[in-house]
C-alpha cells in the first residue's frame, strides 16, 4: 500500500510539472498579453508593469521562478484580474462556493444517477426505463446555459420556488445545483443502467436467485457492487468537470466561486493567475483520480494490492 | 426494490420543495424600503481610483470617492470637494493660465477625519509614480514635472531603485502643492482650459496616505477601503456582488438609501429575468429583448433610453493601399446605410453618426459629414474615380474585430452592405479580445470595429486624442499637419469661442478625410422599477444613474 501511494505521488509530481510546462509554453505562444487593452498603454507604463511582475526576465527564468515558488506553496500573484493579490488567496476566496456546488452536484448525480440507472435496468422495457432514457438524453445534450435559463424561467419566475440568482442562503443553491448536476446525472444513469443490465445476466445473479435471496438482497449485494466500479470510474473526470467547469453556472447565477477564474484568466492573459490556477486544478484532477483508484480497491476485492 | 429507491427520491424531492417553499417569497428582508439593486454584469479588475481604467472600476470607485470636481445632470463641470471651479475671473487660474489655486470646502472621510489638500497631493503624485504604473497617468501630464517623473528613464519597480535620489528629486519637482490644509496649487507646462476636466478624473481623486501605507495592496478590501464619497463599501463577494452603505460623514448629508447593491450576473438575459422576477430594481435591456419590451405596455412604462457620449465606427489603416486613397474610404462611408444599421442591428437603439463628437455635449455638429449619407450610386462613382471602375477587381480587405455577439452582428452587417451596395468583398476576422487589442495597438489591420467613449464632455477629448499625429490613441496612421495645428488650438486657446471654433474646424477636416468611418452613436436602454425615486441618468454613467445614487430612495 505504501509503495503504491509512493509511486502514485511521484507520478502526481511529474504530472503537475508537465501541466505547468505545457501551460507556460502555450500561454506565451498565444497572441495578446496581459497589458493589451482597449486603449493601448504607453510603452513606459508597459515596461514598468513588466518589471513589477517579472515579465522582463527571460522565459526559462520566469518558469523556474514559478516552479521553485510552487514547490514552497507560493503560486504567484494575479497580474490582471485581481492585480497583485496572491493566487492562493484569489482562488481560496471562491473555493468554498465552488466546492459546495461541486460536491453537492457529485452526490446528487451519484444518488439520482444510480437510482435511475439501476431502476431502469431492473424494470427493463417499462415506463421507468423509457423515462430514464429520455432524462439521460436531455441531460447529456442540453447545454448547461440553456438549461440554466429554462430552470430559472420555470422554477424561479413562474413557480417562485427559488431565487433567480445570488448566494448565501440555502434556497439559492437549488437552481445552480440542478443546472450543474444535469450532465453528470445523465452520464451516471447511463453507465449504471448498462452495468446493471450486464450484471443481471451474470451467472452469480442467477445463482443468488436460485439460492432463494430476495430481489432486494440480489440487487444490493451483487448487482450494485458491480455497477459501482464503472460509476466510480466516471466520477473521477466528472469531479474534475464540476470543479473546473462551473464557469457557466457561476456566471449565470452570480455565484462567488473560483470556477470562473481560470477561463477569465485565460481570456485576460493573466499569466500569474493562469499558471497558479492551472496547477491547482491539475492537482485537484490528479487527486480525484487517485481517490478513484483507492476506491476501486475498497469496492472490488480482486483489485486489492497484496500486503 | 425500484419502488423503494423511488420512494427515497420522492422524500428527498419533497424535502427540497418544503425547504424552498419556505422561501417562496424569494427576496430577503433587506429589500424592504431603501435597497437599490442593479446589475453590473462583471467583476471590476480593480477599484483603486489611481488604476481605474474602465467603467466597472470607475462605477464602484465613484460611489466611495469624490474628487475636486464632478458633473451635474447635464454634464457641466461643478465643484465637489473644491469650493468652486477655478477660472481667471475668480482668481482660481492665473493670468497666464498656468497656475491653479483651488480652495477646498470643508468635507470629511468616512472615518470622520477632514479631507485636506495634502490628500490630493499624495494621490496625484502616486498616480504619477513610475513604480505604480497607472494606466491613465497621462491625464496629468499637463502638470509641470509630471511627465518627467512618470517616464523616468530606467525607473525600476524594485524597492532598491524606487527610493533612489534621482526618482525622489523628480517626485519633489512635480508642481502640485498644498499651500495649506484647504488650498491646493498646481502649475502647468502650458495653459489648457480643459485641465479642470482632467482634475475631475479618478487619477486625481484624494487618497489617505496613512491608510495606503498601513494596508498596502490590501487597502481596496473592505473595511480598509476608505473614501470621502456618498457611500462606504461594506461587502465584496468576488464574482457575486458588491454592497455599499451610506457614508454618515458625507459632505452633502447622509444619502437616503439604506443599501446599494451591484450584482454580477454575467448573462444579460438572465439579469432581465431577475428584474422581471422582482430581484433587481434596474437592468439593461438585452438586444434580444428590445422588441419584447416595446410591445409590453407594462415594461414599456418602465423603460428609459439614455444617450451615451460614445461614437462607434470602423477605424481605417490609412497607410496601405487601397484604403490609403481617401476616395476609397469615402466610397465605403457612402455605401453604408446607417439608418438600417440602427433600426435593424441595434434594434432602434442609438442614432446614425457622421462625425465623432456625439450629441449631448459641446462640439457636436449635426451638419458635418452629411455628404456621406447613404447613396449606393454615389459610392460606386467614388470608387470608380479612385481607379476601381469594376468593383470585382477591388483588392480584398478585412475587418478585424473582437468576437462578441453584438460585434459579430455589426461586422456581418457592414460586410453585407459593402457587398450589395458597392460590390466589394470585405472579409471578416474575428479575434478574442486580447488578440484583437494587440493587433489594433500594432496597426495590423485594414479596418477595425471600434468605438470611443468620452472621458469628459469636451471636444478636446476627441479630435486631439484620436486624430493627431503620433497620439497614443491614433492607430490609423492618419497624419494631417493642418489638423494637428487646429487640435493644439482646440486644447489650449484661452478664448472659449475661438477654442471651440478651432475644434469644429479640426472635426470638419477629419470627417472629410475619413480616417474612421463613423457609423452610429450609442444609446443604452434600461428598465427601472417605478418605486425607484430620484434616479438621474446622464450621458456618461457606469450603470444607469450611477453619478447620482446619493439622491436615490426607494418608495415602498
Amino acid at each position: 500500500m505504501v509503495r503504491f501511494l509512493a509511486r502514485r505521488l511521484v507520478w502526481f509530481a511529474i504530472t503537475l510539472l508537465g501541466v505547468s510546462l505545457i501551460t507556460f509554453v502555450l500561454m506565451h505562444a498565444v497572441p495578446g498579453g496581459p497589458w493589451d487593452a482597449d486603449r493601448p498603454l504607453p510603452p513606459a507604463i508597459i515596461e514598468a508593469l513588466n518589471q513589477r511582475y517579472g515579465l522582463d526576465l527571460p522565459g526559462w527564468q520566469q518558469y523556474l521562478k514559478f516552479v521553485v515558488g510552487a514547490a514552497q506553496g507560493d503560486l504567484g500573484v494575479s497580474f490582471v484580474l485581481r492585480q497583485g493579490q496572491p493566487v492562493t488567496e484569489v482562488i481560496g476566496q471562491g473555493l468554498p462556493a465552488t466546492l459546495l456546488l461541486a460536491v453537492g452536484a457529485a452526490l446528487l448525480a451519484t444518488v439520482v444517477g444510480l437510482a435511475l440507472g439501476v431502476g431502469a435496468a431492473l424494470a427493463r422495457g417499462s415506463a421507468l426505463d423509457t423515462l430514464t432514457t429520455v432524462v439521460v438524453m436531455l441531460g447529456a445534450s442540453v447545454p448547461n446555459f440553456v438549461l440554466g435559463v429554462v430552470l430559472v424561467l420555470v422554477l424561479a419566475v413562474n413557480l417562485k420556488l427559488a431565487p433567480t440568482f445570488g448566494w448565501g442562503q440555502p434556497q439559492q443553491v437549488v437552481l445552480p445545483l440542478l443546472t450543474l448536476a444535469a450532465l453528470p446525472t445523465a452520464y451516471v444513469a447511463r453507465i449504471a443502467r448498462a452495468a446493471a443490465l450486464d450484471a443481471l445476466t451474470e451467472d452469480y445473479v442467477r445463482t443468488a436467485r436460485g439460492k432463494g435471496l430476495s430481489e432486494r438482497a440480489v440487487t444490493l449485494r451483487h448487482v450494485l457492487r458491480n455497477v459501482l466500479i464503472p460509476v466510480v470510474t466516471v466520477m473521477g473526470p466528472i469531479t474534475a468537470y464540476l470543479a473546473t467547469g462551473s464557469f457557466v453556472v457561476e456566471s449565470l447565477y452570480a455565484i462567488p466561486g473560483s470556477g470562473r477564474l481560470f477561463i477569465q484568466a485565460v481570456l485576460a492573459r493573466d499569466y500569474g493567475l493562469i499558471m497558479g490556477a492551472s496547477l491547482l486544478f491539475a492537482a485537484i484532477v490528479a487527486t480525484a483520480n487517485l481517490v478513484v483508484d483507492l476506491l476501486y480497491a475498497a469496492i472490488d476485492p480482486r483489485l486489492r494490492t497484496p500486503g | 426494490m425500484v419502488l423503494r429507491l423511488l420512494r427515497v427520491l420522492a422524500v428527498l424531492a419533497g424535502g427540497l420543495a418544503v425547504a424552498t417553499g419556505c422561501a417562496a417569497n424569494t427576496t430577503p428582508a433587506e429589500t424592504s424600503g431603501g435597497v437599490f439593486r442593479v446589475n453590473m454584469q462583471f467583476e471590476p479588475d480593480t477599484i483603486d481610483p489611481g488604476r481605474s481604467n474602465n467603467n466597472l472600476s470607475w462605477g464602484v470607485a465613484s460611489q466611495v470617492f469624490e474628487g475636486l470636481f464632478r458633473y451635474d445632470k447635464d454634464l457641466k463641470l461643478a465643484p465637489a470637494v473644491a469650493s468652486e471651479v477655478p477660472t481667471r475671473e475668480n482668481g482660481g487660474v492665473s493670468e497666464d493660465g498656468r497656475t491653479y489655486t483651488i480652495r477646498l470646502r470643508e468635507s470629511h472621510w468616512s472615518d470622520g477625519r477632514p479631507v485636506r489638500a495634502q490628500d490630493f497631493v499624495y494621490a496625484i503624485k502616486r498616480s504619477l509614480d513610475p513604480a505604480f504604473a497607472a494606466p491613465y497617468a497621462q491625464a496629468l501630464y499637463d502638470i509641470e514635472g509630471a511627465e518627467a517623473y512618470n517616464t523616468a528613464p530606467g525607473a525600476k519597480t524594485k524597492p532598491s531603485q524606487a527610493g533612489s535620489p534621482q526618482i525622489a528629486a523628480l517626485r519633489a519637482a512635480v508642481a502640485v502643492y498644498a499651500a495649506d490644509d484647504a488650498t491646493l496649487t498646481l502649475r502647468l507646462n502650458a495653459p489648457r482650459s480643459t485641465f479642470v476636466h482632467l482634475l475631475a478624473q479618478p487619477v486625481a481623486w484624494p487618497l489617505r496616505e496613512d491608510v495606503l501605507t498601513t494596508f498596502g495592496d490590501k487597502w481596496t478590501a473592505p473595511p480598509n477601503y476608505l473614501g470621502n464619497g456618498p457611500f462606504v463599501l461594506t461587502v465584496w463577494e468576488h464574482g457575486s456582488r458588491i454592497v455599499f452603505e451610506p457614508n454618515p460623514y458625507y459632505a452633502e448629508g447622509k444619502p437616503k438609501l439604506q443599501q446599494l447593491v451591484f450584482v454580477q450576473i454575467g448573462d444579460a438575459n438572465q439579469a432581465f429575468l431577475a428584474y422581471r422576477n422582482g430581484e433587481l430594481d434596474a437592468v439593461g435591456v438585452p438586444d434580444a429583448a428590445v422588441k419584447q419590451v416595446e410591445a409590453d405596455p407594462g415594461l414599456k412604462a418602465e423603460a428609459l433610453r439614455v444617450k451615451e457620449l460614445f461614437i462607434l465606427g470602423l477605424q481605417v489603416n490609412v497607410t496601405q493601399p487601397p484604403l490609403q486613397d481617401v476616395r476609397v474610404r469615402q466610397a465605403f462611408a457612402t455605401a453604408i446605410d446607417r439608418q438600417a444599421l440602427v433600426a435593424g442591428v441595434a434594434q432602434g437603439v442609438g442614432t446614425p453618426a457622421y462625425s465623432p463628437v456625439p450629441p449631448g455635449m459641446p462640439g457636436h455638429e449635426a451638419a458635418v459629414g452629411q455628404e456621406f449619407t447613404f447613396d449606393a450610386a454615389k459610392a460606386r462613382r467614388l470608387l470608380a474615380d479612385a481607379g476601381f471602375p469594376d468593383p470585382a477587381r477591388f483588392p480584398k480587405v478585412s475587418l478585424t474585430f473582437t468576437e462578441t455577439s453584438p460585434n459579430r452582428l455589426r461586422a456581418e452587417f457592414f460586410q453585407a452592405q459593402l457587398r450589395q451596395n458597392l460590390g466589394v468583398q470585405m472579409d471578416l476576422e474575428a479575434l478574442d479580445a486580447k488578440a484583437y487589442q494587440q493587433r489594433y495597438a500594432t496597426g495590423q489591420f485594414n479596418l477595425a470595429l471600434s468605438g470611443w467613449g468620452a472621458d469628459y464632455p469636451d471636444p478636446d477629448n476627441f479630435v486631439p486624442e484620436l486624430f493627431t499625429t503620433g497620439s497614443g490613441n491614433n492607430r490609423t496612421g492618419y497624419s494631417n499637419p493642418a489638423v494637428d495645428a487646429l487640435a493644439r488650438d482646440c486644447r489650449s486657446l484661452a478664448d472659449e469661442k475661438a477654442r471651440m471654433a478651432a475644434c469644429a474646424k479640426a472635426q470638419a477636416l477629419v470627417v472629410a478625410d475619413q480616417p474612421w468611418i463613423f457609423t452610429n452613436y450609442r444609446e443604452r436602454f434600461w428598465l427601472v422599477k417605478p418605486y425607484v425615486r430620484g434616479l438621474q441618468p446622464t450621458a456618461k454613467d457606469a450603470v444607469v444613474g450611477s453619478r447620482f445614487y446619493r439622491q436615490l430612495s426607494i418608495a415602498r
